[in-house]
């Protein structure tokens, strides 16, 4: 693996909004996962053509916050969901 | 909204 992977979904899994609740949720086949708005964010940008630091980078300008900072969460949000199967990265 | 640290639950065994 690169120090600086593409993260993308694998198959089956995808990004749902629920509009009832106002809110975004992760469906993967038997498993749904809600994300507050930061969570959805990162997953928004996870495209399989954008690496982590490509993410962070966009992140970190959007929110006006350091970069250090949201490619450590960025990261640290991902490799979790990595460990779950929920991301791949390639 | 300020950046903070993501969150992500699992949904308690609770509309497509």
């Amino acid at each position: 693996m690169t120090t600086d992977p593409v993260p993308l979904l694998p198959r089956g899994t995808r990004l749902h909004q629920d509009r009832v609740r106002d809110t975004w949720v992760l469906l993967v086949p038997e498993r749904a996962l809600l994300l507050d708005e930061i969570g959805t964010a990162i997953l928004q940008e996870v495209d399989g053509r954008s690496s982590l630091a490509a993410i962070s980078c966009r992140l970190a300008e959007r929110y006006g916050a350091p970069e250090p900072d949201v490619a450590s969460d960025v990261r640290e949000f991902l490799d979790g969901l990595v460990g779950q199967r929920l991301v791949d990265y390639q | 909204m300020a950046w903070k640290k993501p969150i992500i639950k699992n949904i308690a065994c609770m509309n497509m």
